[in-house]
């Protein structure tokens, strides 16, 4: 009972946004009066966002809004490392432009962590995840293309995983957050795809036929970066 | 004041206005209650307003459909605009090779945004044919100039998408193509490919024949524009909803730059986040270079 208490307190704080007049009309115009506040209620009944679960080494990403925030932590913490790493020890044969770019995209990932740990912290402070244990160990670090192909990964996953993820969130300023870091992702991938293979920054293999980038759900972006982190991330009840 | 009259305006307008208000009576007590509040010189502004409440509520088409439309003028003009470039006979001799296949693909995916888009639309489309973009006699002189005006174009693009995703039902899922799609995500989804296209172009302008402008990041770094029009990096309205790209405030936090337990540059944090942008202020870009 003290826990769905606290809970509902954290996701009063969360939903403060809400409360500024043009935010509100617009939510209550789509969402009607009455299914929005039933969503405030719902997204307070989170019975598992428990990050000190019973498994160790388990970390579950919790429910609505703050689920989609701790998903977008979780994935931020996962490339600031690994750009960390890529400045940290560069691959040989790293030109002065890449090292400038590369250089900038790694402080784009920790502002970008940053702030989702800001963020999240000052909404929910007792539903964030902590800080997870990259596993970069199939990554070798001194070669080019093992770096770029990999970042590569990690650029295309994060735009299909926001791309996936905008539809789940309710809070319309976080929806324009996620807006404003999708777009920046999409430049990464653009970039270091055409590092690697040069007009290859929107190839068919990321934009179809309709012109459509890629969008993933939540399980389907978790089994791909999983091999990349030590702890087991649950997502199950994000945006719900 | 008739209510009727007004009723009957709005039919001429819309002819599916009362389709959308569940009927005839809802509408007017929507009406009244509004004139109650209001002074009657400001009754047309309520009136406007709850039209809209009532389209918000019973049927959010009508709304979508605007932007929508907008999203459509966007992609017509910038697929007009490439195509426009492949067949310059001044462009010939320097769009070549990797940047006319670039420019190629780039054009292509516009082409599918307004197939995309018209299809989503129906018989909503307007206008139901692609205005003529008469973008002046030097958009096509020079490659540079070329591509100058292409990364206006895309980081606007860019922009526009990111400024109307809170206005898209998040629940909204019309069937297009035979294909039921949530309409948030496909705009999100063409949204990144907007941004993937500005990246590249923006790495173009560094090559040699672009002019070796290599200051130029596939990112947009403060505000600076690099030859494009300034008001493509600058505010629109309100300023708060959609700051200068040069912002280093994002939700609630007033200077990621400082706050976030690190130190970080102005340059950087501005670079990690894309601000968007208002319908209104990106049709004035885009009449301050282009003629439709």
């Amino acid at each position: 009972m003290s826990n769905i208490t606290k809970s509902g307190g954290d996701d009063a704080e969360f939903a403060k946004p809400l409360y500024t007049p043009i935010k509100r009309r617009s939510f209550f115009m789509y969402a009607g009066a009455t299914a929005g506040a039933t969503a405030l209620l719902l997204s307070g009944c989170d019975d598992d966002d428990d990050n000190n679960g019973t498994q160790p080494g388990a970390v579950s990403l919790g429910s609505g809004d703050v689920g989609v925030l701790n998903y977008a932590y979780a994935l931020e913490q996962l490339e600031a490392a690994f750009y960390a790493r890529v400045v940290a020890s560069p691959f040989s044969g790293m030109t002065t432009d890449e090292r400038t770019a590369l250089t900038a995209i790694a402080q784009h990932e920790a502002i970008h962590r940053d702030f989702f740990k800001a963020a999240i912290t000052a909404a929910a402070p007792t539903q964030i995840i902590g800080s997870l244990t990259p596993k970069f160990d199939n990554i070798n670090f001194s070669d080019r293309t093992s770096v770029l192909s990999t970042a590569r990964t990690f650029e295309d996953l994060g735009v299909s995983a926001y791309n996936g993820a905008g539809s789940l969130i309710q809070n319309s300023t976080y929806l324009l957050i996620a807006g404003k870091i999708v777009s920046v992702e999409a430049r990464h991938a653009a970039y270091i795809r055409d590092l690697i293979t040069p007009g290859s920054f929107s190839g068919s293999d990321v934009v179809d036929a309709n012109g459509l980038d890629v969008r993933r759900s939540v399980s389907e972006v978790l089994t791909l970066a999983q091999p990349f982190i030590t702890e087991t991330i649950n997502g199950d009840n994000v945006g719900k | 004041m008739n209510l009727f009259n007004i009723i009957s305006e709005l039919e001429k307008v819309d002819p599916e206005i009362m389709d959308r208000l569940t009927h005839r009576r809802s509408a007017l007590t929507a009406l009244g209650d509004m004139t109650k509040k209001m002074a009657l010189a400001a009754a047309p502004i309520a009136i406007g307003s709850a039209f809209n409440k009532a389209m918000g509520q019973n049927n959010s088409n009508a709304t979508v459909n605007d932007i929508l439309n907008y999203a459509l003028l966007l992609e017509r003009l910038e697929y007009s605009f490439y195509n426009q470039a492949l067949n310059a006979a001044t462009l010939s001799t320097t769009l070549t090779g990797d940047a006319r296949t670039a420019i190629t693909t780039i054009r292509a995916h516009e082409l599918a945004h307004v197939n995309l888009l018209t299809a989503a639309l129906g018989s909503n489309v307007s206008p139901a044919t692609a205005p003529t973009f008469d973008f002046g006699a030097n958009a096509f002189t020079t490659y540079a100039g070329f591509l100058t005006l292409a990364q206006a174009f895309e980081d606007t693009g860019v922009r526009a998408y990111k400024g109307q995703a809170t206005s898209i039902p998040r629940t909204l899922n019309p069937t297009v193509g035979g294909n039921q799609v949530n309409l948030l995500t496909v705009a999100l989804q063409i949204h990144s490919v907007e941004a993937r296209h500005a990246a590249h172009i923006r790495y173009m302008r560094r090559g040699a024949t672009a002019g070796a402008q290599t200051s130029i990041m596939p990112w947009i770094v403060n505000k600076d524009a690099n030859g494009v029009p300034d008001a493509v990096y600058g505010a629109g309205v309100p300023t708060t909803t959609f700051p200068a790209e040069d912002n280093v405030a994002q939700g609630g936090i007033t200077a990621l730059t400082t706050m976030l337990g690190a130190t970080y540059s102005a340059a950087d944090v501005s670079a990690a986040f894309d601000e968007g942008l208002d319908s209104t202020t990106v049709t004035n870009i885009a009449r301050s270079v282009v003629k439709f």
